[in-house]
């Protein structure tokens, strides 16, 4: 929506294409907050910002991308102020702003606990004061690539059906990120990586996707996130003994260390026979009544709601689950892809400004900063060359329709929930926070045979009025394509960097492995390639909170 | 090197304590198809809710069946629909008590909104109300300062509750004025409104009330409270439209009938305790337009709505309503340039 706004004011022609009403977006959910240095708390400044997050992203960040964002955010934020968005205020009426996990200054503007939400409606709001059409609920089947160039979507109406050709000379993905595609997750029913397969698809390769973030405290029953802020506050995690194993790996941060290293402290309990009921347990007890009504009301709403219990009695069950994809469509720093005309912004992008680890709050800034610059570049090159001339041929739509309708009618043996339940365990199980050859080796297969496995499907909804179960073996696709990638470069990358931990290989190592990662479709199978990290000024050092 | 690929995998992952849960779902396939109930049972964890249930009998037992849903976590408002006649998140809906009481539930689509299949609605009215209240901020033409505005806390309190909405349509689905009237702007795009004229940023307020001022818009509401009741995320729509109401009237935006209607219900309420029903109409639309109105009122007397106009009808201790006027008007009126002027927040005209 940033793209298409910033297009939009530049005075080009555009489309909101989204496969769920653009308030439904995935952005709504985070809570936390969104980086900018503003130095409204304490002093602050892009540099600080721009060293933390090289820093937090094992050196696999690109510098010149991470110094781009750092620099324009403030200035994104005070413009998403001027939208309208609602945010929390000093007594001063300036923005608020707090700390994050791994900051060198409270740097995070929020509005409570609801951040993304305000993000997301007020970028909405704008779409209609410019008057952007909205493709709303129409998801989109594959990009259509005409002699070299992009020459937009095929977009399949999930109301009424039927698939559309939609053309374009400059397509901006922007779907998110595939979180799914793990058993534990955080992410959303829609974040099934669906832009990371188009653009894959379409010949431009995935940059860093074995680097997957596990979030330390979520729910057991259904993934949701349980806010930092509980640690934050003072919350324990504690094992099935009662004992706060933080102790071991984190004796100083303890429970506050950084999310990759909690999220593996927990992980070892849990697999070691120290957990409970396949948890740890996440203490606020000793916090009391006020505090938590106070400070964590909607973390108590939400252990209410789905694990059914209540934190100011009892501990909240939590493991960590699939948070945030560092990976993505490998794009430059104005978000243009290999394929002329075809760029992405967000977590469907790895620009990369994450490099092997996120920190809190960065990526929601980099959907901004990143978007508005995409959509305005993408604008300028159509001022400036005008029709690209690129079509989308009658006889392409028509191949894509015989390819939905066959989908439609396939009787085949499987129904799409139970391959995906399969994948999702599977990767849980096998590329998880802790890795090692032989059982990504495994994992690899698993996942290929569950690509063949996924193409004879059993769709049961024959009709084409509202049809999410042939939604749901579309998304399916998508994330087994986007899983290979994922195992493919896990295997490969022979180091523990970031959220990429190895059993077998335990250090970072530079020499080798400090690259990116490129995984490239050759015709259906995963190629890898690599490609090398750019640094400015900051030379890698160990990383230690 | 000692072998720890035990730590890959988590022991007891997918293990969770489970129960039976039996729905009865309002299926219909689209135009011309007829609507009917299917009941399904299905096994899930102790911890499911509604939509976890859904979810299932669409995986495992029935693929055709169709429902909206993206977050389950209450925050992306894909997933209102009716459970035993009322509105609800079906991702913030446990079913465990239903279950230990031993109840059946009914799932049905949202009111007020157009059927397109099973529990989806047609959400292009919703949609096209919300864009009709002009849904973002207008600073009137003043210039953004070069970092942020200044929004104190207290300022930017006026509008929180109404920030939290996230579009679901529960309201909507049971708001009474709009199944009278399906052009009414209803509950979900009156409290948006509000969330820009109590925008201390915004500079457009007169427009905006007078708009919402005229035919379908706030004086529409019979104040039934039910959006308030069925909302999840406790925006309190009612709340926000009677504020609207308040800032109506400080602005003079009272000839409108819906404004007068309003009129008579706060002097009736304030000087009995109760609304007095009997003098509504009259002194709404005028003593002679009135009686064209009286077959209407014999048949909400027929249908037991209207009390006897004869007998005494007094609320036997209107203290607690005077407070309760308090307390609107403290909340209220001229909310916007109170808290700009840093005075405090009472407020005593009527
Ligand atoms: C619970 C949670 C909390 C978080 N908290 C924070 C935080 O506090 N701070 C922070 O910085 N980050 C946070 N994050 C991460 C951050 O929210 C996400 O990385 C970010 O919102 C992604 O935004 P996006 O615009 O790229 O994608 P999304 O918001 O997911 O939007 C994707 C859009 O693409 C559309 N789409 C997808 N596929 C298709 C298709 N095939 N056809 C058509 N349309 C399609 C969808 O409909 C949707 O509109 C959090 C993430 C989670 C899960
Ligand atoms: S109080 Fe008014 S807006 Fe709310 S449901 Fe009743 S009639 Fe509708
Ligand atoms: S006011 Fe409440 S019920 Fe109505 S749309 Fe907003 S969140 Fe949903
Ligand atoms: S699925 Fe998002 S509100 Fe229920």
């Amino acid at each position: 929506m940033r793209a298409a706004i910033e297009a939009k004011r530049a005075g080009v022609d555009v489309a909101v294409v989204s496969k769920l009403h653009p308030t439904r977006s995935h952005s709504g959910a985070a809570e936390g907050g969104i980086n900018a240095a503003l130095g409204n708390a304490t002093d602050d400044s892009p540099e600080i910002h721009t060293f933390d997050t090289v820093k937090g992203s094992d050196y696999l960040g690109d510098q010149d991308a991470i110094e781009i964002m750092c620099r324009e955010a403030p200035g994104d934020i005070y413009e998403l102020e001027h939208m309208g968005a609602i945010f929390s205020r000093f007594a001063d009426g300036r923005l608020a702003q707090r700390p994050f996990g791994a900051a060198g200054a409270p740097r995070t503007i929020y509005s409570a606990d609801i951040t993304g939400h305000v993000l997301i409606h007020v970028l909405y709001e704008q779409l209609v004061k410019h008057d952007i059409k909205v493709y709303e609920e129409f998801f989109c089947t594959n990009l259509v690539i005409d002699d070299g160039r992009c020459a937009g979507v095929l977009a399949w109406d999930v109301v009424r059906g039927g698939v559309h050709a939609i053309e374009a000379n400059h397509v901006i993905l922007a779907t998110g990120g595939v979180g799914r595609m793990y058993y534990g997750t955080t992410n959303a029913f829609a974040c099934t990586g669906d832009g990371m397969s188009l653009a894959w698809r379409a010949g431009v390769p995935l940059k860093d996707m074995e680097f997957m973030q596990f979030h330390p405290t979520t729910l057991k029953s259904n993934g949701v996130l349980i806010t930092e802020g509980c640690r934050g506050e003072g919350g324990y995690l504690r094992n099935s003994k009662g004992e706060r194993f933080m102790a071991i790996d984190a004796p100083n941060a303890m429970e506050l260390a950084s999310r990759d290293v909690v999220s593996r402290a927990e992980w070892k309990e849990i697999a070691e026979g120290r957990g409970v009921d396949g948890c740890v347990l996440l203490d606020l007890t000793h916090l009391g009544h006020k505090k938590i009504e106070t400070r964590l009301p909607g973390s108590r709403e939400l252990a209410l709601d789905y694990a059914g219990v209540d934190p100011i009695r009892d501990p909240i069950p939590v493991r960590p689950g699939a948070h945030y994809h560092m990976g993505g469509v490998d794009v430059d720093v104005w978000g243009e892809s290999i394929v002329p005309g075809l760029w992405a912004a967000g977590e469907v992008a790895c620009v990369s400004v994450h490099g092997a680890n996120r920190l809190g709050g960065n990526s929601l800034m980099e959907t901004i900063t990143f978007g508005r610059r995409a959509g305005q570049a993408a604008a300028e090159r159509v001022l400036a060359e005008g029709d690209t001339g690129a079509r989308i041929e009658r006889s392409v739509l028509e191949d894509e329709r015989n390819r939905i309708n066959t989908l439609l009618n396939a009787t085949g043996g499987e129904r799409p929930g139970a391959i995906r339940e399969q994948l999702a365990k599977t990767m849980y199980d096998k590329a998880g926070v802790f890795r090692t050859q032989s059982v990504l080796e495994e994992c690899v297969e698993e996942v290929h045979a569950l690509r063949e496995r996924g193409r004879s499907l059993r769709i049961e909804d024959r009709s084409s009025l509202f049809n999410s179960d042939l939604v749901q073996a579309l998304e399916l696709e998508s994330m087994l394509e986007c899983a290979d990638c994922l195992v493919t470069g896990a295997v490969a990358r022979q180091e523990s960097r970031g959220a990429h931990a190895r059993i077998d290989f335990t250090e970072r190592d530079d020499a080798n492995w400090m690259k990116h990662s490129l995984a490239w479709n050759d015709r259906g199978e995963v190629r890898l390639d690599y490609k090398p990290v750019t640094v400015t000024k900051y030379q890698p050092l160990v990383r230690s909170y | 090197m000692e072998d720890r690929s035990h730590l890959t995998t988590l022991k007891g992952a997918y293990d969770h304590k489970m129960m039976e849960v039996t729905l009865r779902v309002r299926r219909y396939a689209g135009e011309g198809a007829r609507a009917h109930t299917e009941t399904y049972t299905v096994d899930v964890p102790v911890t499911a809710t509604l939509l976890d249930c859904l979810d299932e009998i669409k995986d495992k037992q029935d693929g055709t069946l169709a429902f909206r849903k993206s977050c389950r976590m209450a925050v992306c408002g894909s997933c209102g629909m009716r459970m035993d006649g009322g509105a609800v998140l079906a991702c913030k809906t446990a079913m465990k008590p239903f279950v230990d009481a031993g109840h059946t539930v009914t799932v049905s689509p949202m009111g007020n909104l157009p059927v397109i299949k099973d529990l989806v609605v047609d959400m292009a009215p919703f949609w096209s109300k919300i864009r009709a209240i002009k849904p973002y901020l207008d600073t009137g033409g003043a210039k953004a300062p070069e970092k942020e505005w200044r929004v104190t806390p207290v300022q930017g309190h006026l509008v929180s509750k109404e920030a939290l909405c996230i579009l679901c349509g529960c309201c909507v689905s049971e708001c009474i004025s709009m199944e009278s009237d399906p052009d009414f702007l209803g509950p979900a795009a009156l409290a948006k409104a509000y969330r820009f004229v109590g925008d201390v940023r915004d500079g457009d307020t007169r427009a905006r009330l007078k708009d919402l001022s005229g035919a379908h818009g706030i004086w529409d509401c019979t104040r039934c409270y039910f959006c308030n009741q069925r909302c999840p995320k406790g925006v309190d729509p009612r709340d926000a439209i009677a504020k609207l109401g308040a800032e109506a009237f400080r602005e003079g935006l009272t000839r409108d009938e819906g404004a007068r209607h309003a009129k008579v219900f706060v002097n009736s309420a304030h000087k009995g305790g109760f609304l007095r029903e009997t003098e509504l109409v009259p002194k709404t639309i005028g003593p002679v337009a009135a009686i064209t109105q009286i077959p209407f009122a014999l048949q909400l007397a027929r249908a037991g709505k209207v009390p006897n106009p004869l007998a005494p009808h007094k609320a036997k201790d209107n203290a607690e309503v005077k407070r309760l006027w308090k307390l609107l008007e403290s909340q209220a009126p001229k909310q916007k340039e109170r808290a700009n002027s840093g005075a405090p927040i009472d407020g005593t005209e009527s």
